[in-house]
């Protein structure tokens, strides 16, 4: 081979690996809407998981991308939205923590309404402050069937 | 005569409702952000699920914050802090137990600005020290606004920097609390 071919290869190479580097230097978050869920799971089981054994759903749900289905029992809106699903007599919720690239979606949601979930899910707040125990899930966006 | 009676009760029975109603605060969207300045690039994450309690009788205050909760702009930035630096899968939580020194000082049913002290323990990477810090407290009609500002080292809690960018992650953390409570019904 050629002393130009192999230096131009190894150019090609560096440039490669310099453009890789790069993009995933700068990879944003996901938008979970173009990510498959690797579980999907009704809202009073996924709680009742993390009451029986947190640290075995820990290792089940954390960090995971997951669809939940539910009854909206609240939203709260302020900076963002968050919309909580559960059972409205139980003191168990799922809170999502709604994507904030994708509230338009959002204000159609109504009370009751059953509706599907996606989130990547942060972790669980048992209820020792009095206020509820909750399943939390991130970046969330409603899952179009 | 009756009627009167009833409605003596219901005021009264109102007025316990809202007294009541003022003993706790509470919030389950508190926004918690930390900024570390480095030679390298400045990094910050944003958190908006922290859980916090405020009890207005005591001056007993509770944070609890996931740490898969924070955010940061660049997706490996966030990858990096949750498996090489806080190592979230290991301890999902850090969470704050402490009381406002203060507490006397503090008119909660009358609107204005003041400013707190707070005392207590920070468990974060499962390790738990003391942290004292300042902040202010604003009370207004539909609840209180809170801030703080604190540095913490994260040497303190175990937290090691990997070698090769010793020189260029900071130490120091500088830890920013913004979380408005509603009264607890």
């Amino acid at each position: 081979m050629k002393r130009s071919t192999i230096i131009f290869i190894v150019l090609i190479l560096a440039a490669v690996g310099l453009w890789y580097g790069i993009k995933e230097f700068n990879r944003k978050n996901a938008d979970l809407a173009n990510v498959t869920a690797k579980v999907t799971i009704d809202a009073p089981s996924l709680t009742a998981a993390f009451e029986k054994d947190s640290s075995a759903a820990n290792k089940t749900y954390l960090g995971k991308i997951i669809a939940v289905t539910g009854t909206v029992k609240s939203i709260e809106k302020g900076d963002g939205a968050t919309i909580v699903l559960g059972n409205a007599g139980s003191m168990s919720s799922v809170r999502c923590s709604m994507d904030t690239t994708h509230l338009a979606e959002v204000a159609s949601v109504k009370e009751g309404q059953a509706v599907k979930i996606k989130g990547s899910c942060t972790g669980y707040n048992p209820d020792e402050m009095g206020l509820g125990a909750d399943v939390i899930l991130n970046r969330c966006v409603l899952d179009k069937q | 005569m009756m009627k009167k009676n009833l409605l003596t009760l219901l005021c009264f029975l109102t007025l316990a409702l809202f007294t009541h109603a003022q003993d706790r605060f509470f919030t389950k969207s508190g926004k918690i952000e930390f900024f570390s300045k480095a030679p390298l690039e400045d990094i910050s994450a944003k958190n908006k699920t922290a859980q916090v309690v405020l009890d207005a009788k005591s001056g007993a205050l509770q944070f609890s914050v996931l740490m898969k909760g924070f955010e940061f702009d660049k997706a490996l930035m966030q990858e990096h802090f949750n498996d090489d630096y806080v190592e979230s899968d290991k301890f999902p939580k850090a969470d704050f137990k402490g009381t406002i020194t203060n507490n006397s000082e503090i008119n909660y049913t009358k609107k204005g600005a003041y400013t707190v002290k707070v005392k207590g323990k920070l468990t974060l990477h499962g390790i738990t020290k003391d942290v004292e810090t300042t902040g202010t407290i604003k009370v207004d009609e539909d609840g209180l606004k809170t801030a703080s500002t604190f540095n913490i080292k994260l040497s303190d809690y175990k937290i090691s920097i990997p070698s090769i960018v010793k020189d260029k992650v900071s130490n120091n953390v500088k830890i920013v609390v913004d979380c408005k409570l509603d009264p607890l019904k």
